[in-house]
Formats: C-alpha cells, structure tokens, sequence
C-alpha cells in the first residue's frame, strides 16, 4: 500500500495503476508508449520480460515482479524460466541474445557509463541499430517505473 | 567519449531529436514525445521544480546533453542560473528553498536508493506537494533518469555541450 494518501475515487484495482492515475493524463500518454515495445512486437517478448523482471529484481521492486505481460507468456516463457533469473549468470537456462541483453540491463540499473564497448557490441550484433534503440527506450521505462514503484511503495499486483 | 554504439539515420534535419538515433524508432520517438510534452507542459507541478530534479539527475548520471539544456519555461519561472549553480553536492547547506532541497533530497534518494525513502523524506513531500504532484514528480524523475541513461547508453555525444535554452517540450509538438 502506497504511503501517499489516495482519493477516495482512486478505486482501481491494480496498485500501480491507483497511484498513477492521479495523474490521468501522464498516465495515459505512459501507458500509450510503454505498450508500444509489446504490441508493436519491436523486440522478442521473452527476452523483454526477462530484462523487465530482472530489473525490477535488481531493485526490489514488488509491483512489476509480481505481474507478467502476456505477449511473453503467449510466446512460451515459463514460470521456471523465470525463477531461474537470479542465477542467470551460472544457469543453462538462457541463449546468448538472452545473455547479452540481462547483462547490458544490469549495467544500465547499475550504472549506465559502466557499460562496455562489448557489452554494446554484443547487443547490438544480436538485436541490429534499431533493435537497440527500442531495447534500450524499453529498459529506460523498466528502470525508471521500478523505481516509481519502489518510492512511493507500491505493492505487488493480486 | 563513448563512441557511438548505433549509426544515427541518414537525414538532413536539423532537429537534434530527428537527427539522432531515436529517430530509428518513429512510432516510439511520437509516442515519447508526447509523454514528454504532456509532462513539461499539461503537468500540475511547476516546471521549475521539474527542472530543478531534471538537472540534478542529469548531473548524477553525467549526461552531457541533459546538463546543457535549460529550459525556456522553467527559466520564466524564476530558475536562474545563480540556482542552478547550487544543484550540488552540498546543496543542504545552500540557499535554496526548503521546498527546493525537498526536490533534490527526492531525486538523490530515488537514484540512489529508491527503497528506502524514510519517513521524514515523505512528510516533507507531503508538506510541500499535494498527493498527484508527487505522482508527477516521481513519474518525471523516472523519465529523466532513464533517458539520461539512453544518452550515455548509446554514446556518441562529446564530453561537455554549452549550456543552452530550449523550448519547453509541448504535446502537440509546434513547429
């Protein structure tokens, strides 16, 4: 439950969705650009919601460890798959684009200017110019609306 | 310097934004930049406040872009330079306002430590903003933050970048 004190016509079910639409504007044109990376399937789902979820690990963050977006579910990822994120550095359970791409994100949460011409290089030899833009603009929203859910304490969706 | 990691598209413009690389994604640089107008110029918090978290951030991550830009419509609003040069380490014992120093305690927590804001950090929030301005402030550091990081991520800017004014970002876009 959000410490910020909510309206009583804040009566949206999901968490996240109560606190942000206190700003029904912001909020909208946010949830236009986000679905974008999903619906226009600019990147493979799987590997989308695998950097998602594992940002969202590396910071803590309840709201979008607890939900799964459905393009990925319907492309195959699995529940075991996921709980295999932790460990993804020492587990089989991930290809080399999946590598390449949990690696740059963990950089990017981290510290963006850490991140290394090879590190680069190996998402952009698997994803292509503007496979990385997109890939990128993605792990922009996962970081930054981790952290929204984090600050203003917003918790996992039921 | 990073180098430069993507090719920016072929183009003529002279428009930094259509010249870059995001330009390799137009139904998500449209998309963005509506996000991004809606929040500078259909917000509830004043834009000086956003400037004031914009440019801390900026100068957290060592975005040389972000640091250079100042904003037309935040500068109307009384953010001088003479604030600006106080957006530093240090800033608590500055002369900025309470309500400033609440700004940027916010964003400092928010990229350093985004869990652990504590309460006193909320009462002050709440002392100096309503409930939906804090939503803004949150989703406004959010975006700063992440793209901060896409300019550093994707390289190719120089080391340091005058410092310039800019229009404020407004949806629709105004040629």
């Amino acid at each position: 439950m959000s410490w910020l004190p909510l309206p009583a016509t804040a009566t949206a079910r999901d968490p996240f969705d109560r606190v942000f639409a206190l700003r029904p504007n912001l909020f909208e044109a946010w949830r236009d650009f986000s679905a974008l990376f999903w619906t226009r399937r600019l990147l493979d789902p799987v590997v989308l919601e695998l950097c998602r979820l594992r940002v969202a690990q590396l910071l803590g963050a309840r709201h979008p460890q607890s939900v799964r977006t459905p393009e990925a579910q319907a492309a195959g990822l699995s529940e075991s798959r996921i709980a295999a994120l932790t460990s993804w550095w020492t587990s089989d359970a991930f290809g080399e684009t999946e590598r390449a791409c949990l690696r740059f994100a963990e950089q990017f949460v981290l510290d963006a200017k850490g991140i290394t011409d090879a590190d680069a290089a190996a998402v952009v030899g698997a994803l292509g110019d503007a496979g990385t833009v997109a890939f990128v603009e993605a792990l922009a929203i996962f970081d930054g609306f981790s952290r929204f859910c984090c600050s203003l304490d917003v918790g996992a969706s039921r | 310097m990073i180098a430069a990691r993507v090719k920016a598209p072929a183009t003529r413009s002279a428009d930094p934004i259509q010249a870059s690389p995001l330009a390799l994604q137009p139904e998500l640089l449209q998309a963005f930049l509506r996000l991004y107008g809606t929040l500078w110029s259909h917000g509830e918090l004043d834009q000086a406040s956003k400037e004031l978290a914009r440019i801390r951030n900026a100068r957290t991550i060592d975005c040389p872009i972000c640091k250079a830009i100042r904003f037309k419509g935040a500068r109307e609003e009384g953010l001088t330079e003479d604030i600006v040069d106080q957006i530093r380490d240090g800033y608590q014992a500055s002369d900025l306002s309470a309500r400033q120093k609440t700004v940027l305690r916010y964003v400092d927590a928010f990229l350093a430590s985004p869990g652990e804001i504590g309460e006193d950090l909320r009462r002050e929030l709440l002392a100096h903003f309503t409930p939906s301005q804090v939503v803004e402030l949150t989703a406004a550091v959010a975006l700063f933050m992440g793209f901060s990081k896409i300019a550093v991520a994707l390289g190719g800017l120089p080391d340091a970048i005058p410092v310039h004014e800019q229009p404020t970002p407004a949806w629709p876009v105004t040629p």
